[in-house]
């Protein structure tokens, strides 16, 4: 039975016109962190120490320069090579009796300039035996991976894979590495893992990449970033209400307990900074440097520390993180920034290396069945029983 | 015509009257026309190229325009250097015959070809042994063609006289057999000589 659209529609009626009417209000509150952001005085020490001693429930940028500056992009170097990384996953289907799962990486390398050339290609792996299918701690603890915990492994592949290809580029064209979304592995923190499994994925497996990369980049010109399209974040918004907030020692808790919605701080509530940005910002331009105060940037990360900068592409604001060790370079950073413009122009608003990376990784349903017939035809051929779920089975066969 | 690395590219699709094959080089389809064969048990079977395109290798992407802040052609592909690697040209094959046991046959072979069998250029010998008949223009003749029958059979004609000392006389040969093979149809073997004149 589809959708009754019918019945929904006037539920989207009534969502299109709340947020209507909620658009004055918005446009009010931009306004007013947009003036707040200008009148902020060009010294932001005061404000730099307010953030960094602050206690709040929402994260904030930290912040490196003014905060409303803005910079235009630099000439794009005539020879230059981009790397891009992106995967995707079938996940363990419980309804098969096989225990496995599998990662297709795909790779992009984009050679511009005299010797322009592209490789695509994509890496199936597939993972089947007990050790590849959990994470153990020296204990004998195991941590199953699927779901979740197979998107992060998919993640350290990705920049696995990414590391290992950024070592085969040539040194006599600049390179930058790309991938799709953030570097901070959010993920990793907000399910509570044990620490084991943090210490493997995190720390062993992507910040080591990580450490490979700087270690590289040290022998050549090469930057990491990450690009976020359509960013949701608020780290800047956040900053702006530490500024607005009249405590001289923010702490949330102490001085505004219970308070939600009625605090000086709440003029700026539920903008993005995307949409500040959008308005600071010519296109092409990118915004001052800021760093990313994440808990799990500030334990794990160390020398990677993350920093990020908004840039306005032709169609949206996009979000770009890159390590600090790019970050410290202002030749580097002016580096990332002019490449993902020009990646992004060529692939109508989007990075054309990222594009094409998904491409090469991405695993369609049809591509899912087939993955899983081909298991069947494999043990049926050595006469092996693949058990299937009665629930897989009646939704194989939809009876009446 | 000799062709000293004949190989040009790979069936991907296959049928009894025909196959498709994808180029190994883009853009670098045979002329239309022209006499290939692919290898069939001791012998081979040959065919002429009815079709050739570039597309996207994926069904559902669409190539877009590219070049309206660039100067040349040339330099979309620079700029954009995955495109090429995005594209493919492919040709199609009509067949004409086949060979075994050193004998050749002017009708369709017993069995399609195989999938990914190479394709090949025929030598000037082969193509000189190949045309010492015409009979297979009457496969040619009523094909269901993705182009107009009449201008294959004209490429045909053009490119298999090149392998001759004296290309004239035949292409007289050939219009002769044309003219037997359609009798009374002058209109249509009008429209073939037109296409045959030096």
């Amino acid at each position: 039975v589809s959708l009754d659209l019918e019945q929904v529609a006037a539920q989207i009626a009534e969502m299109a016109e709340t947020l209507e009417a909620r658009r004055a209000d918005r446009e009010s509150r931009l306004n007013f962190a947009l003036n707040t952001m200008q009148a902020l005085p060009d010294d932001i020490d005061k404000l730099k120490k307010k953030i960094d001693e602050s206690k709040t429930t929402w994260l904030v940028a930290g912040l490196t320069g003014s905060i409303t500056s803005c910079r235009q992009p630099v000439p794009c170097p005539e020879d230059n090579i981009v790397l891009a990384t992106d995967g995707s996953q079938i996940d363990v289907d419980r309804h098969y009796s096989t225990r496995c799962f599998l990662l297709n990486i795909g790779v992009v390398r984009l050679d511009y300039g005299e010797n322009a050339d592209a490789r695509l290609s994509s890496i199936p792996l597939l993972y089947f035996k007990d050790d590849d299918m959990v994470i153990s701690s020296d204990n004998g603890r195991q941590q199953i991976i699927e779901g979740p915990l197979l998107g992060l492994k998919r993640t350290v592949e990705e920049c696995r894979v990414l590391t290992a290809e950024g070592k085969q580029l040539p040194a006599t064209s600049p390179a930058l590495l790309l991938v799709d979304g953030s570097l901070i592995l959010w993920g990793i923190v907000g399910q509570a893992y044990p620490d084991y499994v943090i210490q493997k994925l995190l720390v062993d497996g992507f910040i080591k990449q990580l450490d490979e990369l700087k270690e590289l980049s040290a022998r050549r010109k090469l930057a990491l970033a990450s690009y976020v399209s359509f960013p949701r974040s608020t780290d800047v918004v956040n900053a702006i209400r530490i500024a607005i907030c009249p405590f001289e020692i923010v702490d949330c808790d102490k001085n505004c307990p219970a308070a939600n919605g009625h605090r000086e701080c709440d003029a700026v509530d539920s903008l993005l900074d995307r949409e500040l940005f959008d308005r600071l910002l010519s296109p092409g331009e990118r915004s001052a440097l800021f760093i990313s105060r994440s808990s799990v940037v500030g334990k794990y990360y160390g020398d990677n520390e993350i920093r990020f900068f908004y840039v306005k592409i032709d169609g949206e604001i996009a979000r770009v993180e890159v390590p600090l060790w790019v970050a410290v370079s202002t030749e580097l950073t002016d580096f990332v920034h002019t490449m993902v413009l020009q990646q992004c122009r060529k692939g109508m608003g989007y990075p054309v290396s990222l594009a094409e990376a998904h491409e090469m990784a991405v695993v369609t349903e049809v591509d899912r069945n087939r993955f899983w017939s081909t298991v069947e035809q494999y043990y049926s051929g050595d006469k092996m029983v693949l058990s299937l779920s009665e629930k897989q089975k009646s939704k194989r066969m939809r009876w009446i | 015509m000799d062709i000293t690395n004949n190989k040009i590219g790979e069936v991907i699709e296959s049928s009894s009257g025909g196959f498709t094959a994808q180029c190994y080089e883009l853009y670098e389809p045979p002329p239309l026309g022209a006499l290939l064969k692919v290898n069939y048990n001791s012998g081979h079977i040959y065919g002429v190229v009815c079709f050739a395109g570039t597309h996207s290798l994926e069904p559902g992407r669409r190539i877009i325009a590219r070049g309206e802040d660039v100067d040349t052609e040339e330099a979309i592909y620079q700029q954009n250097p995955q495109i090429k690697k995005l594209l493919t040209t492919d040709f199609q094959v009509s067949i004409t015959g086949y060979m075994e046991e050193d004998k050749i046959f002017h009708y369709l072979p017993p069995k399609a070809v195989p999938l990914h069998r190479f394709v090949y250029y025929c030598l000037n010998e082969e193509v000189k042994a190949f045309t010492q008949s015409l009979d297979f223009f009457r496969l040619l003749v009523d094909a269901p063609l993705p182009v107009s029958c009449d201008e294959i059979i004209a490429a045909c004609i053009r490119y298999t006289g090149q392998a001759y000392s004296d290309p004239l006389a035949f292409r007289v040969r050939a219009g002769r057999e044309l003219a037997t093979l359609l009798g009374g149809d002058t209109y249509r073997l009008n429209s073939i000589l037109t296409r045959l004149r030096l």
